[in-house]
């Protein structure tokens, strides 16, 4: 059974009012996600793409436009939408299994059903064995990997990555990308990847979704479309990075001109 | 140390706990022996300057007569009956100081209005010490256990509200935000997230106070009243019994000493979930 849950952006902008100059976060961002895709978002640094997810997530209700999840216009937080944070987020009190079962406090499932779904993400990120440990006793990766848990543990329609991978030693990374695409399918989820990393997000994603500063907009949503698992260095993947670069400079070009 | 051995080995396979032989290497090793220099050097030279006649028995008595003295006490002279009248003031007034103190603390931290409302009133009753306020208390309660431990319980209180206070509205931003995301109700966020996360101020504010509350019994009763221990260490001065109160004051060091080791192992208990927690 699916119950990935299909996203519609329309129009999204968010702004911040500094003194008398107004910064633009977001401007009129689009985007259609369909149900079980995977979609990296990239681009530097202040190109709102934390953002985006902060709005997608609930956690921010002031902006124009608006975010609909199967079809219902999102409001606030709520258990149909996880989100892993860069830095995991566990809580320094609870067990691994404590802090996954955190997630569920709220769900309307019997105890017994709770339990078994904590057990079975726990099992799916793979960390049996260690679900009465303290997070301090967790080495980053599978810190991060707890967080991902936490995130899928209450079957979301969509899982939200704020560069769940970006605090990581290149090794970890790359394994746990693979870990990523395995979970991905494994729990037929709607992902929306936010990274900085251009060769994380055409490995990743089935699109890849390229954002620029000042003011911060989509500028390309280019489709990857190379068989999975993808090699990092055939002329394809060399391709699709030099396009996705190229997107990305024309922000420098932008301001070297201006 | 232990803490280690989690983080390489799940947590199951823990060592099991250790016989008095391995332990004993284990104090050896760490090194915790040399702890113990300081203490004998000053009984050696505490011995020797009464043993040569270098100071007369009524200012130091020799610490075989001070054994000796304690022996009497305690035989002849109900010394226990004293330490558990100083020890049960000690006792209620933490219990009642410091569950107020918590309770409290949390309200304040979690409403800036209960902080407000007692805001000034606390700032200034703290500034008056426990023991200015006990000649007032005994006037109107006795000379009895219950002014000694309301005035106690005042000093165990103030350090654990501030603490508990500063802890909660310390809490990690992050943590607030997860809690929103997970969808909790204020009563979930605050037991599950802002509780834990002061914990950690609050047993500090515990364990100083444990001490605080234990060293001010024996000025209390040394002011007023005729039993426990203070009363005995300000009788011993008056009838010139050095020995006794020699006898009261090691009694006072070891018990501050066992409560204060009490509590680091509570603090320990507490927060075990705590990266790298040495106390």
């Amino acid at each position: 059974m699916s119950n990935a849950g299909s996203l519609q952006i329309r129009g999204v902008s968010k702004r911040y009012q500094v003194e008398d100059h107004r910064i633009d976060v977001l401007r009129s961002v689009s985007l259609d996600v369909r149900p079980g895709e995977f979609i990296s978002i990239v681009g530097p640094s202040g190109c709102g793409k934390s953002t985006l997810l902060r709005l997608i997530v609930g956690l921010d209700d002031d902006y124009e436009g608006e975010i609909l999840l199967d079809g219902a216009r999102i409001a606030r937080t709520s258990l149909d939408r996880g989100i892993v944070f860069q830095d995991h987020r566990l809580l320094p009190w609870l067990t691994l299994e404590g802090n996954v079962a955190l997630s569920l406090e709220n769900a309307p499932w019997p105890a017994s059903r709770k339990r078994e779904a904590v057990a079975e993400h726990i099992a799916l990120v793979g960390l049996e064995r260690f679900e009465s440990a303290y997070p301090h006793q967790l080495s980053g990766g599978m810190a991060q990997r707890a967080a991902i848990a936490r995130g899928l543990v209450g079957r979301p329609g969509v899982l939200l990555l704020d560069e769940p991978l970006g605090a990581l030693d290149a090794l970890t990374r790359v394994r746990l990308q693979d870990e990523l695409l395995r979970i991905w399918r494994a729990e037929s989820v709607t992902m929306l990847l936010v990274t900085h990393d251009v060769d994380e997000a055409i490995y990743l994603g089935d699109r890849v979704v390229v954002m620029n500063a000042k003011p911060g907009r989509i500028v390309a949503d280019l489709p990857v479309g190379l068989p999975h698992p993808r090699d990092r260095s055939s002329p394809g993947f060399g391709d699709l990075k030099r396009r996705v670069l190229e997107h990305m400079q024309d922000y420098d070009l932008e301001v070297a001109s201006a | 140390m232990s803490d280690l051995n989690i983080t390489l080995a799940p947590p199951g396979a823990l060592p099991g706990p250790a016989s008095l032989r391995e332990r004993l290497a284990r104090w050896r090793e760490r090194g915790n022996w040399i702890g113990l220099i300081l203490p004998l050097g000053i009984l050696f030279v505490w011995q020797a300057s009464t043993s040569l006649g270098l100071i007369q028995p009524v200012f130091l008595p020799s610490p075989l007569a001070t054994v000796q003295a304690a022996w009497k006490m305690a035989t002849q002279q109900n010394l226990h009956m004293d330490f558990l009248v100083s020890i049960s003031i000690v006792g209620q007034a933490f219990i009642y100081g410091s569950a107020a103190a918590i309770v409290l603390g949390v309200a304040a931290g979690l409403s800036s209005r209960v902080e407000r409302f007692f805001g000034p009133t606390f700032d200034t009753i703290r500034h008056i010490p426990g023991i200015a306020w006990l000649p007032l208390i005994v006037l109107w309660l006795g000379i009895g256990a219950p002014a000694k431990v309301l005035v106690i319980a005042k000093s165990v209180f103030f350090p654990v509200f501030l603490n508990t206070l500063q802890g909660i509205r310390s809490v990690d931003k992050n943590h607030i935000e997860l809690a929103q995301v997970l969808t909790l109700t204020r009563a979930q966020l605050v037991r599950k997230v802002i509780l834990p996360s002061a914990t950690p101020s609050i047993m500090v504010a515990l364990r100083y106070s444990a001490g605080l509350a234990w060293a001010l019994v024996v000025v209390a009763e040394g002011l007023s009243g005729i039993q426990g221990i203070g009363f005995l260490i300000f009788r011993a001065q008056g009838l010139l019994l050095t020995d006794q109160l020699i006898v009261c004051m090691v009694i006072i060091g070891l018990v501050g000493f066992g409560i204060d080791r009490l509590m680091f192992l509570a603090q320990r208990r507490v927060l075990r979930w705590k990266q790298g927690f040495d106390g």
